[in-house]
């Protein structure tokens, strides 16, 4: 099981605890990383998509060199790249045009046939739960976990769940949640933005996400939000305590990366998984999965 | 069938103090949810308040949540939201000044937004026939968002509006795509000064909830983004907003991926010591942790000079 990985620029940058983490799980679970180096940016939603998807094109031509699926860790990179590739895949018109002016110079083509998957996708889809049920060293027993999906692993419905199978993706952090031997804390924003793409724009509107979501996770009780998105993770890690200072309440809620999560569950030490580097502490959660080991 | 009806009940001639009334009532299989409004409103209590209108799914003017979930009355059968229980609750739109009961300011939802992106055509040349006639083709993207019929579902829908009920939201900013992507429109960069300002375009994050909750499939998340494209075309005007694409745009262009923490300053600005500042604090946790990317010290990708192409000649194509 192998895949082209595009980890993306956050994974190392501002939450540097999620590559080491993303790579010592796949290790373990048996998933073979083919980094992709010699590409580019996916633009992240932030530049034109008339500068984007050429990059994002020039990407899935390097994967189809490869002949694998690509396979992130970021919801957002995720987001943008199954966008572009779903109008390079379904008009080869525009397809041919980006081929001919951007890419032909470099000898490059891309013919319409790589697959972008998120880590999240790929344990369901490709991996299989039973076989990740077999791996698990640490059942998070008692561990009470709210699901933070955000919104680029959901939406827009034509590239991210095309047909009324792919709809259960808007579950399986949910459902992996129960399968890690975790209980379930659900939130009603889940789905819902974190705030990061505004916080330049409206500072006070993204902290308030913030504030919503992480409070509403730790009044019904969450001990920790697992997330597959680095950008979310910013934000509602990074950004939480001027959160509180802003919305008056202290809310103190840990946020773990997808493959801490998982790295947890597969016998991997908190330590490992980094969880020393994040901005909220993650005392409640360490002390609770100290006393399963 | 038995149906108990648990209404959201707001007087402002009374206390004004919202409470919720039960109604036992008895339907047809069939009904919608507006006939068992009717059905209260004409037997039971007559000071029941809530809006309907055209009474085919069109309008939207009764818009209410059901169950907890937008929905038009006049076309939501009960029998779809009694799986659970017989037992429905019903209440006003998530984020709106509540007039009376189920009755809501539309002015202050949505339509004070419409008026506030002008939307009306302003030509550049007022045609001698007084026609302004274009080409059909020109007209065929902006005909599918001259499609709305301003439902109000993606402001519903919407999840800066219940943090700012101010932000203009997805139906007026898609009013404002139809107008500024006409081919005879005369002064777009007039209509940005209003788009690109406090609570517009750049306060949407994009979260595709508009799209998903559109009846139409109008796709209002990716008109705003087209606007938004648009203007990083002109030139975006909102100072900050334009810091930061430039830092975003000049970090990938340099090293063929993003410089966080060049970004992080620079969408502040290098001269503005108040902005700096106030990264301060998080800057300094986020350092004690291991984890603050240090700006300017970014290596290039391997096959950065490729990216810089790329970028340069999308740059100069649209221009």
């Amino acid at each position: 099981m192998k895949y082209a990985f595009y980890p993306g620029c956050v994974s190392r940058g501002g939450c540097p605890e999620l590559y080491p983490s993303a790579v010592k799980v796949s290790a373990k679970l048996g998933i073979d990383l083919d980094e992709l180096k010699d590409v580019g940016c996916t633009g992240a939603g932030v530049l034109p998509q008339y500068i984007s998807d050429p990059i994002n094109a020039r990407t899935f031509a390097k994967a189809e060199e490869l002949g694998l699926p690509v396979m992130t860790i970021c919801s957002t990179c995720q987001g943008v790249m199954s966008q572009a590739n779903y109008r390079l895949k379904g008009d080869p018109e525009y397809r041919a045009k980006i081929n001919r002016e951007y890419l032909a110079e470099e000898k490059l083509e891309y013919k319409g046939t790589t697959e972008v998957k998120h880590l999240l996708w790929v344990l369901f889809e490709d991996y299989g739960i039973e076989r990740l049920k077999s791996l698990l060293r640490r059942p998070l027993k008692g561990l009470r976990v709210a699901p933070f999906y955000g919104c680029y692993i959901r939406r827009p419905p034509e590239a991210i769940t095309p047909t009324k199978e792919l709809n259960r993706r808007k579950n399986y952090l949910d459902e992996l949640i129960g399968i890690l031997g975790a209980e379930l804390t659900d939130i009603s924003g889940k789905g819902k933005c974190c705030g990061f793409p505004i916080l330049t724009a409206n500072e006070e509107n993204s902290l308030a996400m913030v504030g919503k979501h992480t409070g509403e996770a730790k009044e019904k009780g969450a001990d920790c939000m697992v997330t597959p998105c680095p950008l979310c993770h910013l934000n509602l890690d990074g950004n939480q305590p001027r959160a509180e200072a802003q919305e008056g309440k202290e809310i103190g809620l840990p946020i773990l990366h997808l493959p801490q999560f998982l790295g947890l569950a597969l016998g991997f030490d908190p330590g490992e998984m980094n969880l020393k580097r994040h901005i909220v502490p993650t005392q409640t959660v360490e002390s609770k999965v100290s006393m399963l080991t | 069938m038995e149906v108990t009806f648990k209404i959201y009940r707001k007087d402002p001639e009374k206390d004004g103090k919202p409470g919720r009334s039960t109604h036992a009532v008895n339907i047809p299989a069939d009904a919608t949810v507006l006939d068992g409004l009717l059905k209260i409103r004409d037997e039971s209590d007559p000071t029941l308040a809530f809006r309907a209108s055209c009474c085919r799914g069109y309008c939207g003017d009764c818009m209410i949540r059901v169950n907890g979930r937008a929905r038009f009355s006049c076309t939501a059968k009960v029998s779809a939201f009694t799986e659970k229980g017989p037992e429905l609750s019903l209440d006003p739109l998530r984020i709106v000044p509540v007039i009376k009961d189920l009755v809501f300011d539309w002015d202050a939802f949505m339509w004070n937004k419409i008026k506030a992106v002008k939307p009306w055509l302003e030509p550049a040349e007022p045609a001698s026939d007084g026609e302004n006639v274009v080409p059909d083709a020109q007209m065929k993207d902006l005909r599918k968002a001259m499609s709305c019929y301003y439902c109000g579902m993606c402001d519903e829908g919407c999840t800066v509006l219940p943090v700012d009920f101010n932000f203009l939201g997805p139906a007026a900013l898609t009013k404002a795509y139809r107008f500024a992507f006409d081919p005879r429109n005369r002064d777009t960069r007039e209509r940005f000064a209003v788009l690109e300002g406090p609570k517009g375009i750049w306060d949407c994050v994009h979260c595709y909830e508009a799209d998903e909750h559109c009846p139409r499939g109008i796709e209002p998340t990716k008109r705003i983004i087209a606007l938004r494209d648009l203007a990083f075309k002109m030139g975006i005007k909102n100072e900050k907003v334009a810091r930061h694409h430039q830092s975003f745009a000049a970090s990938v262009k340099e090293s063929g991926w993003l410089d966080e923490g060049r970004l992080a300053i620079e969408s502040e600005g290098l001269t503005n010591i108040k902005g700096l500042m106030k990264l301060l604090p998080t800057a300094a946790k986020a350092m004690m942790r291991g984890k603050a990317p240090l700006p300017y010290l970014h290596a290039k990708r391997p096959g950065a000079d490729k990216i810089k192409k790329i970028f340069e000649k999308g740059e100069q194509e649209t221009k």
